[in-house]
Formats: structure tokens, sequence, C-alpha cells
């Protein structure tokens, strides 16, 4: 590594913009991009409904270059720390607008009458400029994926999705960023041409962000005590909500080796790097339990940051995906300065909120067994508000039957213990038997002695008990068809 | 009568981001930030404040405690109860302290942290039920009594008796409480505030400074949304910035964080409520005694109104001969509860909703052939609890048109036949009505101001005292305007809400804001016509209409005409400039109030609302009976707004009310732990309603060719009443669920029915 860079570069609107953190006056290394922009570069026009990633108000748009196109995805500017954005172009609601006239997505949102007291409008105008730069029309059902990530209290949201519905139509006609697309993406390139490790030290804060792996495992042996990020879309909380100093942060985000899908004879290894709306897309016909699992993870615009990696890493005790990977018997690569292993995810999480991993390890992937033929993988999740909520729990059933009996069952709960957890006994009560209701009714019993969950402010322990025998149950039935 | 289509007036600045809300202003260089120090106890005396060290950090400017206060320590708007800084004693977690002025919000936390508070800790009371027990009314009970209910439910075939709850709700606007105070000159304050009552802003925060009202100018451009939760609650942060700006000299910007703005501000009523109800074989409802019991919060607030309009909604649509309401309101120490949209009117409304649905149930009749059994009549039946005859009555127009454009019986049917096919998907449909009282029920309430300015080169500026927080009214203001001086759209502009302009406004609330502004904003242009039609005669006169006639002058499409002689036009513009010339006021105020309103709380007596509004909706949901999880499939509504001043608006109106109500009714739950910490502070755990909950089939009508005699343009108000055609979601819910036991049983429920109380009331009644 020759000289170290503290400086950053990325198209803000159209405008090359460059930060350099070594500066007194520059705004600090985790300042979100919500801030930067009403507080430095006075862009008004994004707001901050909740900090947290939920309501969408901070919705901005970015757009990376990637194999000669411009890759467009919605984010939450408030969970976006500014090194984040180096290379991409960052765009905003105010620059929609081109010689005088409004852009489609918004003359159509103003058509349909979908704004009210306007405070969320902009948000929803980003998320529906993102649908209109999708590669293809969106369906109805995607549309909605695009847009529960952005909260509106006025208006019954009726009118705003007559309005995307409309956009989905105008997908692929061209605007003032189709037409400017080549020069961004060689000015993109240009900016990425350079692959030092961007390194950021001031008075309170490190912020390291690598472009290579190698790089990566470096730093991670150099600062065991820099909080890993990839999306921010957890950690960005301490500081948004808790007003906590993060003082050393290692962002993986740009690191693009990690950012992978490859498909053996038995395995698929998953980059830990991708992003999940990706893996959402990509997972469908090869891993649809996953897949749909990610339909019902966060928002678009969550996704469109938040990484498989940090999901595990988190070791949340609800997690998602974690149930599901635990079902399958997923491996976690993890790698080192000097080392690789793969730890099987069952034996990863080592309490709540505990992992295995070592302080100079980064996880780099997770290898799935690719299901057999006669393997049935099923995922459900349970929560208050069936989009853009936290599970309140969620479990994950893999069963492959033989002759009609059960040969090989993973049953794994989240949200039942402080960490996910198989639910051994009613594996074993299962195990051998005959597949029918019978049995597994009176297997349901077994999850009283197996779990004794909490009380929180999500659900009463009585409720998660009772839909964990009753999920076993809607498996059972999803395996025979007759869930209807 | 023509319409004139308006799209939201600040449309175009909301999509390119231009709109300004208070957050986004910046009036100086010197501007602070301001942030509040609340307490952590639900209840105690404040025995140490140390800010000492907090005070001499870099960047604080200041940091005042309740002695600081120069005027009155006051904020609360009717009642003066509630402190604006605690001191000593602190009544609920997220009570304001301390307020802190620094340079930045990052140096305001730093000072935050090195504060000490101690406080003495004091029993606290934290749920309604210890409330009741407690005997913690915070004003005598009230009363509304008509016939003998008590005799008359002896009598009865059948009765019932029973407790509903309903749930608490946040209001969750966008933009969280936000003010900005600048001190002018002397004592001089401006601010700039997200209040839905400006007029109230200025007189607390001329209270709490010690100065009188005509220092304080309040401006209000727009709100990011309202609903009630910025009525009175908006002039809290308004005053902390004004005390903040006063002690610096400098202004002063407070801005919430969504977490604190959940923890601090009140919400929702939630109500215990407990009823007798008698009735017949054939549905017809005899007699009904309730008890409306509301937790009011620390403090009374608006409380007392809220428990009014509870008690005036406790029979909704039906006439009951023989009725007996009793309203109680309890002091908690949780925040003070406050406006939400409907008043009350929701929390009376459920409770004989959910009794009718019990009671259909038990006589295994169609819950809709029930309520419509019940409700008020042309001829008789036509008297309310309160005395007031039903005139103009829509429900049964309204029953007709629904019930067969949304097919409501052949699909009860078809349900039917999908729950026998299907054991663990089970579906449930409802209809029900709203009948919702317009006007403030404080009689005096109900007046309103407005200021029309026209230019001389034909351009109008309009101010009045209503606010725009999304609801569309200044974009139906400028439609009224328009229409009045037959000018077109374009060339009205609405100011932004000030008390220097209007003063002495009611709030923008009880859905009234068009009604009463558009009749002062009517008026007042009607005094400019009468300016104005000497000047057009004499232009007339002099351009060759040697007949045209002060009474035969029409204003249309930006021009003055004689009925006779419409070959003969004057332009508005020419005329205004003339007017000018000729040294006539082109400026008038406009004034209106509500005639013959009156309601006497002794006697529960009286013509408490100028009109009512009507609607009905009908909603069919599917039940997962494993998860408890619900599916909106279908919901047709059927809204009556008189003759729509705006139908794009009105729509909007009604689909937004709808889904707030569907949430309050389903998955907005708040929580508190034991110690009266709201534990749901964030959207994180508090979930209100997505794209995704929205009815996957949304037919929404307006009811056609009823025009409303004696409002602006004949039409109705629009903001609250579709608000509780939610209901129709919630005992949709409750009929899936009685489908688990074939309608035989009555289900245990509540409100919120969330898909975990669903699951928990099917289990139960599996096993029963």
């Amino acid at each position: 590594m020759s000289k170290t860079r503290q400086n950053i570069l990325f198209l803000l609107n159209n405008r090359l913009t460059e930060i350099d953190f070594s500066k007194p006056e520059s705004p600090g290394p985790t300042t979100t991009v919500l801030n930067y922009l009403r507080t430095h570069a006075r862009l008004k026009g994004v707001k901050e409904g909740c900090a947290e990633g939920d309501c969408g108000a901070c919705t901005v748009v970015t757009a990376t270059a990637s194999e000669n196109k411009l890759v467009y995805q919605t984010v939450d500017s408030c969970l976006l720390f500014l090194p984040m954005i180096h290379g991409k172009q960052l765009l905003t609601v105010e620059h929609l607008a081109h010689d005088g006239r409004l852009h489609p997505v918004q003359q159509t949102l103003i058509d349909h009458h979908g704004s009210q007291c306007g405070y969320c409008t902009p948000g929803f105008v980003m998320s529906l400029f993102g649908i209109y730069k999708e590669p293809s029309a969106l369906p109805i059902e995607e549309i909605k994926q695009s847009l529960t990530g952005n909260l509106c209290r006025c208006t019954g949201y009726r009118s705003i999705l007559d309005a995307a519905k409309t956009i989905a139509d105008f997908n692929g006609k061209p605007d003032q960023f189709s037409v400017s697309e080549t020069n961004t993406i060689s000015q993109l390139n240009k900016i990425m041409a350079d692959s030092q490790p961007i390194l950021i030290e001031t008075a309170d804060q490190v912020y390291l962000k690598p472009f290579l792996l190698q790089d990566a495992l470096k730093l991670r042996n150099l600062h065991p005590d820099a909080l890993i990020t990839s999306g921010a879309t957890d950690l960005a909380l301490r500081q948004t909500k808790k007003h906590e100093k993060l003082t050393k942060i290692l962002d993986l985000s740009a690191v693009s080796s990690l950012n992978y899908w490859l498909e053996e004879e038995n395995t698929i290894t998953i980059g830990a790097g991708i992003d999940l709306e990706t893996l959402r897309k990509r997972s469908r016909p090869h891993l649809p339990a996953l897949s749909r699992m990610l339909d019902v993870f966060g928002s678009k615009q969550i996704r469109n940051k938040a990484t498989l990696g940090g999901n595990i890493a988190s070791a949340s005790p609800i997690g998602d995906t974690l149930p599901l990977l635990m079902a399958c018997e997923a491996g976690v690569k993890v790698q080192s300065a000097d080392a690789e292993r793969v730890i099987p995810i069952n034996e990863l999480f080592k309490g709540y909120r505990k992992t295995d991993l070592k302080a100079d390890e980064i996880i780099t992937a997770v290898i799935f067994p690719k299901p057999l033929a006669q393997q049935l993988i099923r995922a459900y999740k349970i929560s208050k508000r069936d989009q853009m909520d936290i599970s309140t729990l969620s479990v994950a059933f893999s069963l492959r039957l033989v002759d009609g009996l059960v040969d090989k069952l993973n049953i794994v709960y989240g949200g039942m213990a402080a960490t996910a957890q198989k639910a051994t006994s009613l594996e074993s009560a299962l195990i051998g038997k005959p597949w029918n209701e019978e049995h597994v009714k009176q297997a349901t019993a077994g999850i009283n002695d197996a779990f004794s969950p909490l009380s929180d402010v999500r659900a009463s322990a009585e409720f998660r008990i009772q839909a964990a025998k009753n999920l076993l149950l809607r498996f059972f039935y999803d395996t025979q068809n007759e869930g209807q | 009568m023509k319409t004139v289509t308006i799209r939201h007036n600040s449309a175009e600045s909301h999509v390119t981001g231009q709109s300004v809300f208070v957050n986004d202003m910046e009036i100086s260089s010197s501007q602070l930030v301001g942030r509040v120090v609340y307490s952590p106890l639900a209840h105690g005396i404040i025995t140490q404040l140390d800010y000492s060290e907090a005070l001499n950090m870099p960047d604080v400017a200041a940091i005042l405690s309740a002695k600081d206060i120069p005027g009155h320590n006051q904020m609360g708007p009717v009642v003066k109860d509630e402190p604006c800084l605690a001191w000593p004693e602190t009544m609920f977690i997220g009570q304001a302290i301390l307020l802190i002025a620094a340079e930045t919000m990052d140096a305001a936390i730093r000072a935050e942290k090195m504060i000490r508070i101690q406080i003495e800790p004091l029993e606290a009371t934290l749920s309604l039920h210890s409330a009741i027990e407690k005997e913690l009314l915070i004003a005598p009970p009230a009363f509304i009594r008509s016939g003998d209910a008590e005799s008359a439910i002896n009598l009865a075939p059948y009765t019932f008796d029973g407790i509903l709850e309903t749930g608490s709700q946040e209001h969750w606007y966008l933009e969280t409480q936000s003010a900005l105070a600048v001190p002018g000159e002397g004592k001089e304050m401006m601010v700039f505030a997200s209040s839905q009552n400006p007029s109230e802003t200025q007189t607390i925060v001329a209270e709490v400074l010690g100065i009188p009202k005509h220092l304080v100018d309040v401006e209000v451009k727009r709100l990011g949304g309202a609903f009630g939760g910025k009525e009175t609650q908006a002039n809290h942060v308004a005053a902390w910035a004004s005390l903040l700006a006063q002690a610096t000299g400098k202004p002063v910007k407070m801005h919430l964080f969504r977490d604190d703005d959940q923890l601090m501000t009140g919400k929702r009523h939630r109500f215990l409520s407990k009823y007798r109800i008698g009735f017949d074989k054939t549905g017809l409802i005899l007699a009904y005694i309730v008890e409306l019991n509301s937790d009011a919060g620390a403090t009374t607030d608006l409380s007392l109104a809220i428990l009014e309009r509870a008690m005036l909604h406790a029979e909704n649509a039906y006439f009951i001969p023989n009725i007996s309401i009793t309203g109680k309101a309890y002091r908690t120490n949780l925040p003070p509860n406050t406006a939400f949209r409907g008043f009350g009117g929701p929390q009376g409304m459920a409770v004989i909703e959910n009794a009718i649905d019990r009671i259909a149930r038990f006589l295994e009749m169609d819950p809709a052939m029930v309520r419509k059994r019940n409700f008020y009549g042309f001829e008789r039946n036509r008297v309310t609890p309160y005395g007031k005859e039903i005139t103009n009555n829509r429900l049964h127009v309204i029953f007709e048109r629904l019930t067969e454009s949304s097919e409501y019986f052949q699909r009860r049917v078809e349900i039917q036949g999908f729950n026998n096919k299907h054991k663990y998907q089970k579906r449930g449909i409802a209809l029900t009505p709203v009948k919702f009282g317009i006007s403030f029920t404080t009689a005096f309430l109900n007046q309103a101001g407005a200021l029309v300015h026209i230019f001389n080169d034909g351009s109008v500026q309009v101010n009045h005292g209503g606010t725009e927080m999304g609801q569309g009214l200044h974009s139906k203001m400028i439609g009224v305007t328009a229409d009045a001086l037959g000018i077109s759209p374009d060339r009205v502009r609405v100011t932004p809400t000030s008390t220097s302009k209007v003063p002495n406004t009611s709030a923008t609330a009880a859905s009234s804001g068009s009604d009463l502004n558009g009749m002062a904003i009517k008026h007042a242009a009607e005094t400019l016509k009468h300016r104005l039609i000497p000047i057009a005669v004499q232009l007339l006169v002099s351009m060759g209409c040697k007949e045209a006639k002060a009474e035969n002058l029409i204003f249309e499409r930006n021009l003055i005409f004689d009925k006779n002689f419409p070959d003969f036009s004057i332009r508005f513009e020419q005329m205004a400039e003339t007017a000018w010339k000729n040294q006539i006021s082109l400026s008038s105020t406009g004034f209106y109030k509500t005639p013959n309103l009156l309601f006497d709380r002794k006697t529960g007596k009286g013509n408490p609302f100028y009109y009512y509004a009507y609607g009905m909706a009908v909603s069919e949901v599917e039940l997962d009976v494993l998860t408890g999880a619900y599916t909106l499939l279908r919901t047709d509504i059927l809204h009556d707004v008189g003759d729509s001043l705006n139908e794009d608006i009105d729509i909007g109106q009604i689909e937004g009310a709808f889904i707030q109500g569907v949430g309050w009714c389903t998955r907005e739950e708040i929580k508190w732990n034991e110690k009266g910490f709201l534990l749901t502070h964030s959207p994180d755990t508090y979930k209100i309603p997505t794209i995704n909950d929205i009815p996957v089939d949304f037919r929404v009508s307006l009811l056609r060719d009823f025009p409303n005699e004696g409002t602006i343009r004949k039409s109705k108000a629009v903001g609250e009443p579709p608000f509780m055609l939610a209901f129709s979601v919630w005992l949709a819910i409750k009929d899936a669920i009685s489908a688990v036991r074939q309608h035989r049983v009555e289900p245990a429920f509540t409100l919120p029915a969330t898909p975990e109380f669903v699951l928990l009331s099917m289990e139960a009644l599996k096993n029963e």
C-alpha cells in the first residue's frame, strides 16, 4: 500500500464531488448520506422520518457502473455512511426534473393525486424512479415490493400504487439519465480504477474501506477491534438511534470479490457480500425457500444494502435467514489473512449475538448443499405486519421422505430462544415414523418442553408456543398440498 | 354548479423536493438547535437538577429549567394542568424537564449526557384498569340519557353485557413535531410552527414568555401530517423553542427525533367500555347502557371534549329508544392523550358495532340486517339520545346502493361455501355504517375568518384560519375563491396561515376546515364583489352596454358581464385596476359562524352538530387459521360528502382515513413496560400500514346527487368520518374467527385484532 487515501469521490447528481476527510471542515466518515445531503450539500428534498430505515422518507437512488451498464438501486440514506457512495452516482429528488420539465415519475404521481402532506413524497418519488429504471417492467407483486419500504400516513397508498403501475409501463423509455449513461459510466469507472484502500483517520474515528479481499483480510488482521460492516443496515442504528460514536469501521461493501454466486455439482456458494435483493432474485429458481424468505425480509431499500454475511454475523436470535441456513446445513466460509475454514452453521452461534468467529476472520461465503430431488425445504415467518417487520418467530424445515417415512428432518426455530435453535427433540420424535397428521400433531406437543420463549414487545410466549406448533402443522399440510 | 378540478396546490413542489417544512428552514447562520431532556420516571419528585457541567461544554448556548420560564409554566390548552417544564413533580416518562440550546445536535446530545437528574419515585398509575380501581377521575362523570334504559333492559327479551377494550394509536405523522422560533426586536417572537392551531400556539408561547399575544407571530406554511397530533401538542415544541430563543437571543429550531416524538407525545385514548344491551328476537335494540372509560394520561389536554364526542357517537347510526351513556376520563402516569382523527367517535362507536355483531351471532341473523333494522328512520325513530332530530338521513340509500354494488348478500353465501371447504383458511365479511356529527362540540369554536386581497393586476391572495396538513384544504379554498370571484384557480394563491393575518382562529380540526374557512372566504369574496360591481357596471356602460345592471352581473371565466348582454364583457384584471384607480378597497376580511349550535353539558341535550356525514363500507378478509395472519381481500366504500368540493381530494381523504383506521383496528399496538416506558417507540416495533396492507381490491365511491344545503357549495366535511369505516375490516376479521366454530360461539375479541390476538382467539374457540 503506497500513500493512504483519505478522500472519496462520487457524482452528486451530475457533479463530480470529492470529500477529503483529512480536512478539518469535512464531515466525519460515518456521517450519513442523509445528513450530508441536508446539512452540507443543502439538498433538503430528502427527509428524515425515522432514522432507522423503516419509513423510506430518506430514499435516494445510487447508480453503480457494472459491465457497461448503470445499475440503479434505491437505498435509505439515513443508514448509509458517506464512504459507501464512493464511486457511485448519488441521485436526489431535486435532480429528476430536467429542462424545466418534471420527470415522468413525478408527473405521474401528481396525475394520480399520490401526494398529500408531501413529507414522504420525495422518498416515494425516488422509489418510483427506481421502478422506472428497472431492467424490465415489474409485475404488480414486485411493484409492491419496491414500495413497502416507503411509509405514507396520508393517502392510503391506492393512488401511489396506481401511479406506480403506470410508471412500470414506462419501463425502458429514455430519460436524461439514459442519454448521459455512457459519460456517467466512464466517470465512475475512472474513480473505481484506483483499488488502493481508503483509510480515513480523523480525531475520533477510523474508517477503513478496502476494495480487494486481500486488503480486507490484512486490515482485519491489523484492526481486530474494527466493526465490520457492509450495508450498515443494522450497525448504523447504533449511531442514529443510540447516538453512539462508532470509533472504528471496516467497510467491506466495495470488496467486489465477495459478491458472487457459484453453482457447482453439489453446492451453491454465495458470496457474503451479495446484496439480499440480488440474492432474492438469483435464488428464486435454485433455492426458492430462501428467495421467498427474502420476499419478507426488510424492504427493497434495506435488501439493496444488506448482505447474507451481515445477517449471519449479526447472530440475531431471529435473523430471518438463519433458521433456513441451519435447516439446510449450510457451511460458512471464513477467511483470515493466512487461513480459511468452513464452519457448519449449526456450530457458528455461541449465544445471544455471539459467533465462533476469531478476531481476524471475515465471513466470505455461504455454501449451500443443493437440495436433493426428494428433499422438501420450507421457511415460514410470523410477524405482526406481513412486510417490513422483524419476525416474531420464524422456522425452517428440511425434510426427506423415503417410502413415506421420515428419513431426515431438520427443524430450526428463530425467535424462540437466545439464538436460532434446532428443535432436536421434535426431529427425533418424527424420524423413522410415517409422515402423517397424527404423528405430526403428536410431535407438536414437544414444543412446550423444547422451548421457553420470552414474552416481549413483539408477542407473548403463549402465542409463540402456539404458532410454533401450528407452523409444524402448516408445513405438514403444505407438503400434502392440503394446506387449503 | 360548475366543478373546478384542482390538484393539490403543493403537488409540484412536493414531487420535486422544493416544499419547505419547518425542519428545512434556515433563518440565519446563528441558528441553534433545541433539545428536550425528559423525565425517565413515570412519577416522582425531582430532588436534584445538576447541569452546570453540561452548560460549560463547548457549543452549548443555554440550558433552561422551570425556574427560567419568565411567564406561566403552563401549556394546558383548556385546563391549566400541564406544566411546560416539570418541577418538582414529574408525571410521565417523556415529560420535559430541561431544554438545551446548542450549536449542533451532537453538542446538545453530548451536553445531555453530562446532566444529572435525581427523582424520588412516587407511586405510578400505568394502566386504565388500575386508574379505574383507584377512581382517579380527572373530572366528574358526564351523562347523556334518553328514555329509561334500566327498566327497558330488565324488560327486554334478551340482554348481553360485556366489556370492550380499544387500544391507543400513535399518530405517526411523517414529520415529527417541529418549530423554529426567531426572536425579533424587543420581546417580539416569530414562530414557524407545524401546528394545527396557530392561534393557540400563539397563546401558549405568549403565556410562557410572559408577553401579550401581539408580540407573537405564528406562521404555518404546511404540516407534514398531523391527524390531531398537532392540535395541542405542537404547542409544546413551539413553546420550548421560543423559551430557548428568548434566552439566547438567537433563532432556535426544534425537531424531535422519531423515538422521542413517540415517547413524549400523547396518542389516541385507549378506552375500557362496559355495556349492557337489550334486544328482541328480530334484532331490534330496546335499550343500551354504556360506560365509556378513557385513559386521559397525566393531564387533561383535550380529553373531556374527546370523551364527549365518544358519548355523542355511542349509538352511531342506530335509533335506541332507551339509552344511558356515561363518560369518565381517568388520570394515569402516561403522556397526555390527545386529539386523533375521529376524536373519540371511533372509541364510542366500536362498542355498539361489536355489540350488534354479537346480537346477530346470537340470533343467527346477518349482522348487516340487524344494523339496517336499527338505523335511524325518516318519520319515526329519528331523535338522538341528546335530543337532536336527524334530518336528511342518508343511511338507507347508502345501504341499498352499497349492498348492491358490493354484492354483499351474494358474497356472504359464497364465503359460507368457501369456509365449508377450507379448514385452515377462513373468510369473513362485514358491513358497517358511520354517522358522524360535524361541528366542534364546544360551540363557540365554530367560527372562522378569512382575508382576501385582489391585486391591481387581477391576481388574488387568500389567507384563512385553516392549516394545510396534506388534506388539500388550501386547494379546496383556492377552488372556493376562484368560484366566488369567477376567476381561474391559477389566479389564486393561498398564503401561509398566520396569526397576524387572521386572528383568534380555531384549530383545523373536527373535519371543519373547509366548512368554516370556505364560508369565511366566500363572505370576503362577496364583500369584494359588492364593492366591485358598481365599477364593473360603469365599465360596461362606458363600452356601450348601456343597459348593464348591477343585479344582472355575472363573474365567470375571468370576465364580468351582464347576463342579458353577454357580448359585452370586461376582464377581471381590468376591473381590478379601475377599482384601484377609483380608490376602492380591494382587500376584505370575511367571517363565518355556524348557526344555532348549542350543547348543554349538564343536561346532555342540545344541538351539537350542524349536520352529519354518512358512509358505509363492506370488507372481506381471509385468515390463516394456523398463524392468525390475515389478508384484506376487498373493500367497497360508499361515502357521503354532499356535493364534493374536489372529488380527487375527497377520495384521497376517504382512502387515507380508512387505511389509518385499518391500522388502528388491526396491527397498530401500543405497549408500555411495567415502569410506564413506551416499548413501541419506533417504527421497528410500531407497525402502521404499508402499501401491502391495503385491500387487494379497493373500491371507493362518493354518494351522488345528495347535496348538503347550507354549507359551502353544498359540500360535507370528510376528514374524520371515513376513519370509522375500518370497523368493516375489524368485524370481518371477527366473522372469520367465528367461522372456526360455524358462528355458533361468540369469540373473544378486542381492538386491535392483531394476528397474535386472532390466533389465540381461534385456538380458544377450538378448545371450547
